[in-house]
């Protein structure tokens, strides 16, 4: 059912910007529109270039934001979260986690 | 006179004119706003439904640029377990499924969750949990979610320690099954505590309290209180709380939340007390009635969640599963008849995902 | 107070939970010489209904409704003493409610057997989980009117269909009615298992069972 969903609504995950405005819900609380423009703001897109594929695979991959097919060398997992973080200007727990333990 | 194919509410094709339609999408607009107090659908709001419902495409979209965030709830059984222990679908691993999700289906969040999907039975095996999270966390980039019910029914006899509601009630001892919801619902705010807080401290980026209130108003009561106590301690956590039923259950009646009783409010008032436990994400769910066709029940649901929508500060993601959201009564329901729900929640309700 | 007064405040004692002031009306009714029946059936009855129209809205909750269901037993007690003994009221019928094995949801249960309570059935709950043999002996131990079985999960809505052939089997289902319900349980499933009955709440199967009680 989620996967219906995905399809028929949802904003493509990681293959687009989704995870990217999920991240402004969760830890800011910002509505569909707000998140989406606060989203395109740092990323020099417009909202509806959030949902599209052609566009976002390549703005993910020249922010090293991770992309579904990645080539060798490109930032993965946590990588890629550093990077969300720094871009969007946002906490991301595993990554804040990483930092306090390379400190230490 | 033309007829067109749409679902009822047990996921069956049925036949209805255009007309009958029509009827239907105004009557469970009126159904919603008559028990919600809540105004009913706009004429051009149910004009658009009818649009889609008269559109006998097999699968319909929303508008490019309306796309809304998706998430799932259920955890990482949604592959290989479908609706919790309703079957095996595909034998693949939890961070399998996880994958699956991020980088096949294009889910805007990830989530994991232990089969039982309960925070009391994750209480004990936490540090697996822990590690479960980790892992994830290194191979995936999308938000991770934990999911998991507070489920106060586990805290009953014979599975709990107090004595079950539902065998108080009937013999009419009505201060014994008050008491005991009352122990029940604190005990279950300090598991989801207990377990929200390692979690946090694994690197998790959000909790889902799944199902709130499937137990009644102390089943809410557990989930509002553990949510306040789990931002207090953990800010950086991310709680989404996602309900289970439309209104909330009076199985004590008398239970309140910062002054205002629980027992029965919809989710126009449920979304409130969300929010003043400091909630992230709020997910209203609307029951489906299967008696009733696909159109009455959209209506329905689309004009409570809309009530919702409007009445919030924060993200709103709607449960549109299984017999909720206007989605039929089918383990495996039909795409038209769940795209359809989904295009409306987002157009006409107005939702911040899904 | 007028005799129309009087079945007005039965009728808001029982809405309000007040046992006091139901056994109150009561004994008023019994000193004024009225006709008990008609006290109960225009008085107490009428609130017992509105009770039930109010928890149906979720505008009054589980614990209220008992609590006025004791208020209005109180009162027909104190008026039942004034009737002659074949007039009394009886049960509204005899019920074996349980879930079926592998299911261990009770909630819903629960508030179905509450509410056959409040409406005068005899009710037999077997709990959940409940093996279906256990259904079938208590029906033949009773001799129940009716069995209601709720299921929450796809894999063990089939065990309703199972306790219809076993009813058969045991020489017992002509002489009792099936209800079925939870849910993943729809009025398709039951017409395929050729139950007697379907219901979406607890407030429709009471309205059920009273329909097959009566026959």
């Amino acid at each position: 059912m989620p996967i219906a969903h995905s399809v028929v609504s949802g904003m493509g995950g990681m293959r687009t910007a989704g995870d990217l405005v999920a991240r402004m819900q969760f830890t800011q609380k910002m509505r569909i529109s707000e998140a989406k423009a606060y989203v395109a703001n740092k990323l020099k897109v417009s909202a509806q270039d959030l949902s599209d594929v052609a566009v976002m695979r390549e703005v993910r991959e020249e922010l090293g934001f991770g992309v579904v097919l990645g080539i060798p060398g490109d930032p993965k997992g946590m990588e890629a979260k550093a990077r969300i973080a720094e871009v969007l200007d946002i906490r991301i727990n595993c990554v804040e986690r990483l930092k306090r333990r390379g400190r230490a | 006179m033309s007829t067109y194919k749409v679902r009822a509410g047990d996921g069956r094709f049925i036949s209805m004119t255009a007309d009958e339609i029509r009827r239907d999408l105004i009557e469970g607009s009126e159904d919603a706003a008559d028990r919600g107090g809540i105004p009913p659908l706009e004429e051009n709001e149910i004009d658009r439904l009818l649009d889609l419902f008269l559109d006998q495409a097999g699968v319909v979209g929303v508008q490019i640029g309306n796309q809304v965030v998706s998430t799932q709830d259920g955890g990482d059984h949604r592959i290989n377990a479908d609706a919790g222990s309703c079957g095996l679908a595909l034998a693949i691993g939890r961070i399998q499924e996880l994958h699956l999700h991020e980088r096949a289906f294009g889910q805007d969040t990830i989530e994991l969750g232990h089969i039982d999907y309960s925070y009391k039975a994750v209480r004990p095996i936490v540090a697996q949990e822990q590690s479960y999270v980790e892992h994830a966390l290194l191979t995936t980039t999308s938000p991770l979610m934990y999911g998991a019910m507070p489920n106060l029914g586990l805290y009953y006899a014979p599975d709990g320690p107090y004595a079950n509601p539902s065998d108080l009630l009937p013999a009419g001892k009505v201060k014994e099954a008050l008491a005991a919801q009352e122990e029940a619902s604190l005990h279950a705010q300090r598991d989801i505590v207990y377990v929200g807080t390692r979690l946090a401290d694994s690197g998790l980026d959000a909790m889902n309290l799944d199902t709130s209130g499937s137990a009644g108003d102390a089943d809410f009561l557990a989930s509002l209180n553990a949510a306040e106590e789990l931002k207090a301690k953990r800010p950086d956590l991310g709680i989404e709380m996602g309900m289970a039923s439309e209104f909330v259950l009076g199985m004590h009646g008398r239970l309140s939340y910062k002054g205002e009783r629980l027992a029965g409010m919809y989710p126009h008032d449920q979304v409130r007390m969300a929010e003043a436990a400091g909630v992230d994400v709020f997910g209203p769910v609307v029951n489906t009635n299967t008696r009733r066709s696909t159109p009455w029940n959209v209506a329905r649901a689309v004009c409570f969640v809309k009530a919702c929508v409007q009445a919030a500060n924060i993200p709103i993601h709607a449960n549109v599963g299984m017999g909720v959201g206007g989605i039929p009564v089918l383990d495996t329901p039909s795409l038209d008849a769940v795209s359809r729900a989904s295009v409306a929640m987002v157009e006409i309700a107005r939702v911040d995902g899904l | 107070m007028t005799e129309q007064e009087l079945l007005s405040a039965a009728t808001e004692a029982v809405v309000a939970a007040n046992e006091e002031k139901a056994c109150e009306v009561a004994r008023e009714a019994v000193s004024l010489g009225l006709d008990p029946l008609r006290v109960i059936n225009e008085g107490f009855t009428p609130g017992m209904r509105e009770v039930g129209d109010l928890f149906e809205r979720g505008t009054m909750f589980l614990p209220e409704v008992i609590l006025a269901s004791e208020a209005m037993v109180a009162a027909v007690a104190i008026l039942e003493e004034s009737l002659p003994a074949d007039q009394r009221e009886k049960t509204a019928g005899s019920v074996v409610l349980g879930t079926i094995e592998g299911d261990v949801h009770d909630i819903g249960k629960g508030i179905v057997a509450t509410l056959l309570r409040v409406y005068g059935f005899e009710v037999h709950d077997l709990g959940r989980d409940v093996p279906l043999t256990s259904f079938v002996e208590k029906v033949a131990e009773t001799g129940a009117d009716l069995v209601g079985t709720s299921a929450l999960m796809t894999t063990t809505m089939v065990g309703q269909k199972a306790l219809e052939k076993m009813l058969k089997e045991a020489g017992l289902r002509d002489q009792v009615k099936t209800m079925v319900g939870g849910a993943v349980v729809t009025q398709y499933w039951a017409d395929k298992i050729g139950a007697d009955a379907y219901a979406e709440n607890a407030q429709e199967a009471v309205a059920k069972a009273l329909e097959l009680a009566q026959g």
